[in-house]
């Protein structure tokens, strides 16, 4: 593939007694899907967390696209590169699903400190705006209030929102999480069309998702990495059946 | 400034402190477990100072007046909570300020229709009316060493409570985690209950005790509340250990600071202008301290763990 | 967008509000038929209140920010006023851009020190400084101290502040650039996103901002709103003592905003109506219901407002809104 867009290495962190992550290093080049799966508890979304900068690590080094960016706030690490969508839903309730857009899009272009024209009639950020929506195919319910979306269609402006200011590397946090069947299948169909331009780290808890997506994946253990590879090569890593993949589809234990 | 008048002037301050730390202990459990902006706190602490004052009256025993003003004050803590806290927990700040807000305009006037507006002078018994020897050749109030005595018993029965039993260690825990109380087996909404009453009656005790010492009037709770929330923000939200060091540290830098400030400033201004600065910047200089704790530790002194 | 779109735009989005500064254009035509130049008066008094409660209500209703400290820069505004003219300084214009600049200084100063924390922290922490700075104005005995220092009607060059309603067109001016003010910038970029910190911080912060930047902003712009309702206010009284700085004020202004409701540029305006009546008429009222308690008509006003955050969080614009089935 191509240059890495996340290299981490050696990160620890520990939270008194309990070590959440354990001398962790993984890569994620451009345009790879890399699906970081784990028991309950393992330390991912810990993890995630420090890659995203609301926590620090106790040592190691996070780079994004070749810079060393751990003493970057969460902000500065947006503005460098990285996407994030939630586990649970952290969109702009009170707004609709267009303004949220069209914030997203201003900040992007770094004109958000601005004081004079109205945000949602400006017709530069507008298209910005709506293209951040197609991308993900929920332009058709732009004009809706956010808080009266059904639950997939809030995951899917999540990561629209991720996807806004065009980064290098996107951190997907369940996507999935809570969609039925059917927005499953379309999230999944959507973050496959985006694997060109971006290095994709994702924390999934469904197999079936991960399999058809992935091109790498780490497994996480007590903060450990315990293996890391091509699906198939992981799947049939013995260590990682005993701990971790106890059948053929994970519920969401 | 002699020694033996300093030395007065420190209990005058430590007795400040624990009447703050009253006032303080049950305000910061509010605030930082319940998460909820109690500010008619301080019409508790009216509350309590009316109730001793007119029981007093009613039965000829101060004695009997504070014990009866107790269960009284308890009791007024527990119905508020009962009838009108409980349904703002879920709102936000604003609405809970504007709420407690309304409390306060409310208890003053009703305070000033049943008592009048001017101030009550509740006079003490002959027993608690006279003075000690706390040490050679200084004479000290007994009164207000009875107040810092109960200041003192009640900081460590608060803290017996909190450390030792079952019901502190929800309250430690988190009384607004209602998962965790639940799996405990503690009603959550009679822990929250309970611990309004708790706080309420603390700080009509301190009302009590000030009763003899200052003016009971309509109003007299708003100042003191001020100063227990520099307090509780100096000792760190959610900390009663924290509201009791604050609390000692502010009565203490304050007392001594309206004392010493004007004899300091004589030095180098005018008699006038320096009995006139003096009070007004002592008043200043806990806020000021609440500044420095602010911009070194922005979360208290003390602040509770996990 | 010219400036002129925009200021159409904004005015369009916001008619409530222009419905009512142009009632208040209009009333002393009213009140000059009418002969009830009291009224005059009442009407100057609820423009300089519900300008302030409108600064507040910028970081409060669309911010989030429950700030106790803007009664004393609403103070502040005043005391420039004072202090200027203690010092020979009878320039009304002068006055503003003093009160402005202080204003401006002193809101950056603890917008910092405070916005560093949220939630309950923030609250206690501008009540404090609001104190401090209560106490600080009782200890400043050159400036009158505890009694306050009384006012001049500003110089306001070419105009003569004591000629008819010249004062009150310069008080409606002042609300009229105010509003203009807020209209744009609420619903401009910056507005937008302080509106979005105020529902979800994080996800402002996922998209790359420093939330802190937009608050302290937000904090300032309000803070120097409130200061130029006060150095009305100064010449509008022609007294200014600490007690327009008590933490109670600031308290007073979250009612009126609370009253109008909150989050809407009207709002605090029709507020300030609100609460300006009912405290002209509930004394009356109480006379004619309850004759005996006639000086305790407080004691009503606490429940009702315990009653308006319980049951009418809308306020007058939700009322307004429910009856009238939509509006600006």
């Amino acid at each position: 593939m191509s240059a890495p867009v996340l290299i981490l290495d050696g990160l620890t962190k520990s939270y008194g007694a309990l070590c959440a992550t354990r001398d962790v290093s993984l890569q994620v080049a451009a345009g790879e899907i890399h699906a970081l799966i784990g028991p309950n508890g393992a330390g991912k979304t810990t993890l995630v967390r420090q890659i995203y900068g609301s926590e620090t690590p106790d040592s190691g080094t996070i780079r994004l696209c070749g810079q060393t960016v751990n003493h970057l706030s969460v902000p500065q690490r947006v503005r460098r590169g990285i996407g994030r969508s939630f586990q649970i839903s952290n969109v702009l309730m009170g707004f609709t699903v267009f303004e949220n857009a069209v914030i997203a899009e201003a900040a992007r272009r770094g004109e958000a400190f601005r004081f004079l024209r109205p945000a949602f009639s400006d017709p530069a950020l507008v298209e910005g705006a709506m293209a951040i929506l197609v991308r993900v195919g929920i332009e058709g319910r732009a004009g809706t209030r956010v808080a009266d979306l059904a639950h997939g269609e809030k995951r899917l402006l999540e990561l629209a929102l991720a996807l806004a200011g065009d980064p290098a590397l996107l951190l997907l946090d369940e996507p999935m999480a809570g969609a039925g069947p059917e927005e499953t299948q379309h999230m999944i169909e959507i973050i496959a069309r985006l694997r060109s331009d971006v290095g994709i780290l994702l924390i999934e808890h469904d197999m079936d998702a991960v399999f058809r997506l992935a091109d790498q994946v780490t497994v996480l253990v007590e903060g450990a990495v315990i293996a890391s590879g091509e699906p198939q090569a992981v799947a049939a890593d013995a260590a990682v059946r005993a701990a971790y993949l106890g059948g053929d589809d994970d519920a969401e234990a | 400034m002699t020694l033996i008048l300093l030395l007065e002037q420190i209990f005058n301050g430590l007795q400040l402190g624990v009447t703050l730390f009253l006032i303080a202990a049950g305000l910061t459990l509010i605030l930082g477990i319940m998460d909820f902006v109690f500010l008619a706190h301080g019409a508790q602490v009216m509350i309590g100072a009316y109730a001793a004052a007119s029981l007093t009256a009613l039965t000829g025993n101060f004695y009997l007046g504070i014990l009866l003003a107790i269960p009284v004050t308890f009791a007024s803590g527990y119905l508020l909570e009962f009838l009108l806290i409980r349904h703002l927990y879920r709102r936000s700040h604003m609405d809970q300020v504007l709420a407690t807000f309304g409390l306060i305009l409310f208890f003053n006037e009703l305070i000033r229709i049943g008592f009048g507006p001017a101030a009550l002078f509740s006079s003490l018994p002959a027993s608690l009316s006279g003075f000690v020897t706390i040490l050679p050749e200084t004479p000290y109030p007994v009164f207000r060493l009875l107040v810092i005595g109960v200041g003192l018993a009640c900081a460590l029965g608060i803290h017996l409570l909190v450390s030792r039993t079952k019901i502190g260690a929800m309250v430690r825990a988190g009384a607004n985690n209602e998962a965790m109380t639940a799996a405990l087996g503690v009603n959550i909404r009679v822990l929250r209950r309970l611990v309004f009453a708790a706080g309420a009656c603390f700080a009509g005790i301190a009302g009590m005790m000030l009763g003899p010492l200052t003016a009971v009037e309509p109003g007299m709770g708003e100042p003191l509340l001020i100063l227990s929330l520099v307090v509780i923000i100096i000792g760190g939200i959610g900390s009663v250990r924290g509201a009791f060091i604050a609390a000692i540290l502010i009565g203490v830098v304050d007392t001594l600071g309206r004392v010493l400030l004007p004899v300091i400033l004589r030095s180098f201004m005018d008699q006038a202008a320096a009995d006139g600065a003096g009070p007004a910047l002592a008043s200043m200089m806990v806020y000021i301290l609440m500044s420095l704790v602010l911009v070194v530790r922005p979360s208290g002194l003390f602040p509770p763990k996990g | 967008m010219t400036l002129f779109h925009i200021l159409v735009d904004g005015l369009a989005r916001n008619r409530l509000l222009v419905v009512i500064l142009a009632g208040f254009a209009l009333f002393p035509i009213y009140t000059g038929i009418a002969d009830l130049p009291f009224w005059n008066d009442l009407a100057m008094r609820i423009m300089i209140l519900g300008m302030a409660a409108m600064g507040l209500n910028l970081v409060l209703g669309y911010g989030g920010m429950v700030s106790f400290g803007h009664a004393a820069f609403v103070g502040i505004g005043a005391y420039a006023v004072g202090i200027s003219q203690f010092y020979g300084l009878d320039n009304g214009w002068i006055h503003v851009l003093i009160s402005l600049l202080a204003c401006g200084v002193l809101g950056l100063v603890i917008g910092f020190l405070s916005l560093r924390t949220t939630g309950i922290y923030f609250i206690m922490i501008t009540l404090a400084f609001a104190q401090m700075l209560y106490f600080l104005f009782i200890s400043l005995e050159e400036f009158g101290g505890d009694d306050g220092m009384s006012i001049d009607r500003a110089d306001f060059m070419p105009i003569d502040l004591w000629e008819p309603l010249r004062l009150y067109y310069l008080i409606w001016v002042a609300l009229l650039c105010v509003s203009l003010f807020l209209m744009v910038i609420v619903r401009s970029r910056f507005g937008v996103v302080l509106e979005a910190i105020r529902g979800n911080e994080s996800r402002v912060e996922a998209m790359g901002l420093v939330p802190l930047r937009f608050k302290i902003t937000g904090y300032v712009i309000s803070a120097m709103i409130c200061g130029l309702a006060g150095t009305m206010f100064a010449s509008w009284q022609e007294y200014v003592s600490p007690d327009i700085m008590h933490w109670t004020r600031s308290g007073e202004l979250m009612i009126i905003i609370i009253l109008g409701g909150i989050g809407t540029l009207a709002g605090p305006l029709l507020g300030a109506v609100a609460f300006l009546l009912l405290e002209e008429w509930l004394p009356e009222l109480m006379h004619v219901v309850a004759p005996e308690y006639a000086e305790n008509w407080m004691i009503i006003f606490g429940p009702v407002l315990i009653a308006v955050v319980l049951f009418a969080r809308g306020g007058l614009i939700g009322l307004i809104r429910r009856i009238g089935g939509g509006g600006s």
